[in-house]
């Protein structure tokens, strides 16, 4: 009977073999897809003066970051006073941004960008080099610390020296938020003053019923790496992190001290001190739980500030991470909320006008404490407005006071390159919370595929 | 057929079962989306007071006014057009017999099973050196071209079954083939058409990776696709997802509803014949 | 979404039409205006191939392409032949996907085909019922609504306050409680489980529209000499329903293999690698790590695999078309 079979199957061996040769062939005709001429970073257009807004009515594009209001809140604040600029924002998960931020930058370009991490997308010649605003507004004239993390050298690496290619909305700082009402019942009088004080502090919380940290940890973002980081600042000097974080060559992240830190971050897994589902908990939901005051302690940073003086008034503290010996230097992680514009943004100009209004213009000001809840860039002696005071906004800007004096700043060990944050560094702390993995084999894991990542 | 009352009542046990676990999913979200928006209502647990302004809240933040416009688009892109050409090829082939079908049939075959993910790199690439990227016409033109199998492929499993002496008639009578295919075979193939119209419709609609990978812009997407961009932004917020989730759910299930026998018995012989 | 096979003979009388129109038809002139056939037989079918050209052969023979360079989507490209296919086989994470993909077979397939044959054999009888009508239309809904929405409802129900452990805490079984999606052990089968889901009402309603083309005087006779339903169901039902069995089969395993929406929008691939599939690493190798070489390679895998499955199903599945 008919075998239709027979013929579809010989029909596609054929069709199958024509297919392999002819895209053989064609590989080996032509060139290889993709321009041959490569795109080199971006050089600085020097600008007679500094750009300002007109009146003809122009619509900007963003793209801000899902959950955070105080961005939106600067553009509509910046509309009332430009009626004649309009917003088109389009808002994504971190983890989505950062998976987009290539393929958007170089086809569907927006005017501000919120960005994770520069460094390959400035190898790229995504971004556009701000140098020229800086020059024409006076940027450079800033504390040199506050744009040491936007600078770029050619070719992408290293960071932390070379030209401007990203501006930051504010200052952020970071360090453990606390639970006030929590922490009294357990017996906590002041911050505690070592690492052995904050486990004694855990330890407490732990006997007492109460959970003692609640850290996300799920999906694309491992959150496990904000108290890695303090942890591996406690142990050693922030510096050596840093050279890792900007790609200085030869710099490793596995070094005796960080191994250190992860092991404590191991031995505080294994006590139990996080919330079981740690591995399931994106970051608002982490949010939702400390507001609703089931637990204790929470890394985070001050951009929440502005919420949690809103939703838990009064009942939210902040203290820096201890250091490991008492009377040691304190070190967080500090960085600016990175904005870029991109290589081929439509309204450059207007946009490098946004971000200089956002440093200067005093209302502006004022929205980035009270709804960012950090420290707004520009010079030391700028305008900043009062503080209540017992908020944790408060105690979150004394606290930057206190890096600034001690030198601690650091970036994020999540913004080493483009990718350590989802490939290596989540999977990592995931598999070590779950047990699957030690602290030595993590580091080695992560140092490797820096290594392949920063090579390539 | 011999039933025996308890095999009527087992059968009719499972059925209820199977469509309770069908169906709680959908009444799952319903119920979560009347929570107040940011909390994290535990499973099934009807709020005390019903935030019933979280649909309205839903529909203003995903525009639903713009993706119906902008799904309807895309399908009126790329249905009409998919019908046209793939019946002509399936006629062509199937009744035509034109020289070398073997060659073309086998051709589309190929793509009968390819998986989307297999070219959407190239596509992209494609979609973008023709100035396409995040319009919706870079939705519309690769799926006609990726329907182009199945409906060549469904039309054609049509027209072998229409008898010669229709075509000799006609052609006796003086038509020529474009008046043979448009007066006579179309009209007959109403049935297969429909079938198919139903199918790319609900697949167009459907569609998510060409939406998120083509098109940033949510307002030019399709429903699916708009689906995305809203998890994406709105993901942290359970119940307003649950609302926004169910809004963009409603038209796809209300047509359903409308034409279900015609959908149940295009699926059912969509996957058979295909 | 129904994915079609690769059936073109659903009955004699077409399978003998067929056979009519492999005889070339050399009978008219090379000119012959009576058919026409050639040149006008080309012109009906030039949209269609052209559109199929350009946008899935054209990117088809592309992907071929790219898988053999080493290329960013921005600068210049260079040819590193079969590296990129050494890569995907032997990274761990890559390969890990297509392992990934296999183990949602068994989920996707083996789930819905299996248990859409147990109750489709046990609700056979009362086929024709108005509880079954409703019944056809509610089991069709996973279906209708797109995959993103499936995964959007399930990731909610499946997290840790969702619904599944507030149904397993009222049976008492609170210990095995968890956020489904979250464990590195449990996330895979989660993830299958949606699938499952999307699947099992269109096995069971196609199982049960090929069940009802049996001949009931097959039971009838089946009955009086005494069988019972079990032995019905593999001597009678079973070998009748080859056919769909095969569709069943070959519409699952694609669904499995080619998975991205449902994975996309419930794990992204986590926790840790557990559960990154094929479709899913394609889309982030190359627009988000820029490695499109790789990306192409794994992506001419995963359309060998998808054939290298489906062709042997179909080819079991009509072994004895009568």
């Amino acid at each position: 009977m008919s075998r239709p079979s027979t013929l579809s199957r010989r029909g596609f061996l054929g069709l199958g073999g024509g297919v392999g040769v002819a895209a053989a062939l064609g590989a080996a005709g032509c060139g290889g897809p993709g321009s041959d001429k490569p795109d080199a970073a971006t050089a600085s257009t020097a600008l007679a003066a500094a750009p300002s807004i007109g009146t003809a009515p122009v619509t900007m594009k963003a793209y801000f970051e899902t959950g955070f209001p105080m961005p939106k809140a600067l553009t509509d604040e910046f509309t009332r006073q430009y009626p004649n600029v309009k917003w088109d924002i389009r808002e994504d998960q971190f983890a989505v941004i950062t998976q987009n931020a290539p393929r958007v930058l170089a086809d569907d370009p927006p005017d501000l960008m919120r960005l994770p991490q520069v460094s390959e997308l400035v190898k790229n010649g995504l971004l556009k080099n701000l140098d020229g605003y800086a020059q024409a507004f006076g940027w450079d004239k800033w504390p040199a610390s506050q744009l040491e993390q936007l600078r770029v050298g050619p070719g992408g690496r290293p960071r932390g020296e070379g030209s401007l290619y990203a501006m930051g909305l504010n200052f952020s700082m970071t360090g453990i938020f606390y639970n006030k009402k929590l922490a009294a019942q357990i017996g906590m009088t002041a911050p505690p003053a070592t690492l052995d004080e904050l486990d004694d502090l855990l330890a407490k919380a732990k006997r007492a019923g109460i959970t003692p940290i609640v850290q996300f940890n799920g999906g694309a973002t491992g959150g496990f790496a904000f108290p890695l980081q303090n942890l591996m600042a406690s142990y050693g000097p922030p510096g050596p992190i840093n050279d890792w974080i900007f790609q200085k060559p030869g710099a490793s992240i596995d070094t005796p001290a960080n191994l250190k830190a992860t092991e404590h971050l191991d031995r505080w897994i294994k006590a139990g001190y996080f919330d079981k589902d740690a591995n399931a908990m994106d970051y608002a939901k982490m949010m939702s739980k400390f507001i609703a005051g089931g637990c204790l302690l929470m890394f985070n940073g001050d951009w929440e500030s502005g919420t949690l003086d809103k939703q838990m008034p009064g009942n939210a503290g902040f203290f820096l991470m201890p250091p490991a010996e008492r009377g040691g230097k304190r070190a967080a992680m500090s960085a600016p909320l990175t904005v870029g514009i991109s290589a081929k943004a439509k309204n450059a100009d207007y946009a490098a006008f946004f971000l200089n209004w956002v440093a200067s213009n005093q209302r502006a000001r004022e929205i980035a404490v009270d709804v960012g809840g950090s420290h707004p860039m520009g010079p030391p002696d700028a305008y900043m407005p009062p503080v209540k005071e017992g908020s944790v906004t408060a105690a979150t800007l004394a606290a930057g006071a206190q890096i600034a004096q001690d030198n601690g700043a650091m970036d994020f060990i999540a913004n080493a390159t483009g990718s350590i944050y989802a490939k290596s560094w989540t999977p990592q702390l995931q598999k070590l919370f779950a047990g699957q993995q030690d602290p030595k084999a993590l580091l080695k894991a992560v140092q490797s595929d820096y290594e392949s990542q920063v090579g390539s | 057929m011999i039933v025996t009352r308890r095999e009527a009542w087992t059968g009719q046990l499972l059925l209820v079962l199977l469509m309770a676990v069908t169906v709680i999913p959908f009444v799952s979200l319903f119920v979560t989306a009347l929570h107040p928006s940011g909390t994290y209502p535990p499973g099934l647990d009807w709020p005390t007071h019903p935030r019933w302004s979280n649909f309205a809240d839903a529909f203003r933040a995903a525009h639903m006014d713009e993706l119906l416009i902008s799904s309807a688009l895309i399908v009126l892109g790329v249905v009409p057009v998919s019908l046209l050409i793939g019946t002509m090829a399936g006629f062509a082939i199937g009744h035509l017999r034109m020289a070398g079908r073997r060659l073309v049939f086998l051709a589309f075959v190929l793509g009968l099973t390819l998986p989307f993910e297999g070219i959407i790199t190239p596509l992209y690439y494609q979609i973008r050196d023709m100035g396409l990227l995040n319009t919706r016409w870079a939705i519309i033109l690769p799926l006609i071209g990726l329907f182009m199998p199945f409906s060549v492929f469904w039309m054609r499993a049509h027209f072998i079954n229409m008898p010669e002496e229709l075509s000799e008639g006609a052609r006796i009578d003086g038509a020529n083939v474009w008046q043979l295919f448009w007066r006579i075979h179309v009209p007959l193939a109403m049935p297969a058409l429909s079938s198919l119209a139903i199918l790319l419709f609900l697949w167009t609609w459907n569609q998510f990776l060409l939406a998120i990978v083509l098109v940033d812009d949510p307002a030019k997407r399709t429903m699916a696709g708009a689906l995305g961009a809203f998890q994406g932004q709105w993901g942290t917020d359970i119940p307003l997802l649950c609302a926004g989730s169910l809004l963009i759910l409603a038209p796809t299930l209300v047509i359903f509803l409308i034409f279900q026998r015609r959908f149940v018995s295009a699926l059912l012989q969509g996957s058979l014949k295909g | 979404m129904a994915r079609p096979t690769l059936d073109t003979a659903a009955d004699p009388a077409t399978a003998r039409l067929a056979l009519t129109t492999v005889r070339p038809p050399r009978r008219f002139a090379r000119r012959g205006r009576r058919r026409g056939g050639r040149w006008t037989g080309w012109l009906f079918a030039a949209p269609a191939l052209a559109a199929y050209a350009i946008f899935v052969l054209r990117p088809l023979f592309l992907t071929i392409e790219y898988s053999l360079y080493r290329w960013d989507g921005i600068g210049p490209s260079t040819w590193v032949g079969l590296d990129n296919y050494i890569k995907v086989f032997t990274d761990p994470d890559l390969f890990g996907t297509i392992l990934n993909a296999f183990k949602l077979i068994v989920f996707f397939s083996a789930i819905p085909v299996l248990l859409g044959l147990a109750i489709a054999a046990t609700i056979r009888r009362i086929a024709t019922s108005r509880l079954a009508l409703v019944a056809r239309t509610v089991l069709f809904l996973p279906q209708v609504i797109p995959l993103v929405a499936a995964g959007i409802t399930w990731s909610w129900l499946l997290a840790s306050t969702g619904l599944i452990n507030q149904l397993l805490s009222y049976v008492r079984l609170n210990g095995v409680t968890r956020a489904w999606l979250g464990d590195f052990a449990t996330a895979l089968p989660a993830v299958g489980m949606i699938g499952a889901w999307v699947l099992l009402g269109l096995c069971t309603l196609l199982l049960l529209a090929g069940m009802s083309k049996i001949d009931p005087a097959l039971y009838e006779a089946a009955r009086i000499d005494g069988a019972g339903p079990v032995r019905e169901f593999f001597s009678i039902t079973m070998p009748s329903l080859r056919q769909e069995i095969g569709v069943c089969i070959t519409v699952t395993v694609v669904a499995a293999l080619a998975s991205f929406d449902i994975v996309y929008v419930s794990t992204q691939g986590g926790p840790g690698n557990t559960t990154m599939v094929p479709g899913l690493e394609i889309y982030y190798q190359a627009f988000s790590e820029r490695q499109v070489g790789v990306a192409s390679a794994l992506a001419v895998v995963l359309m060998a695999l998808v054939l290298a499955c489906v062709l042997p199903i179909q080819w079991l599945a009509r072994e004895e078309q009568r």
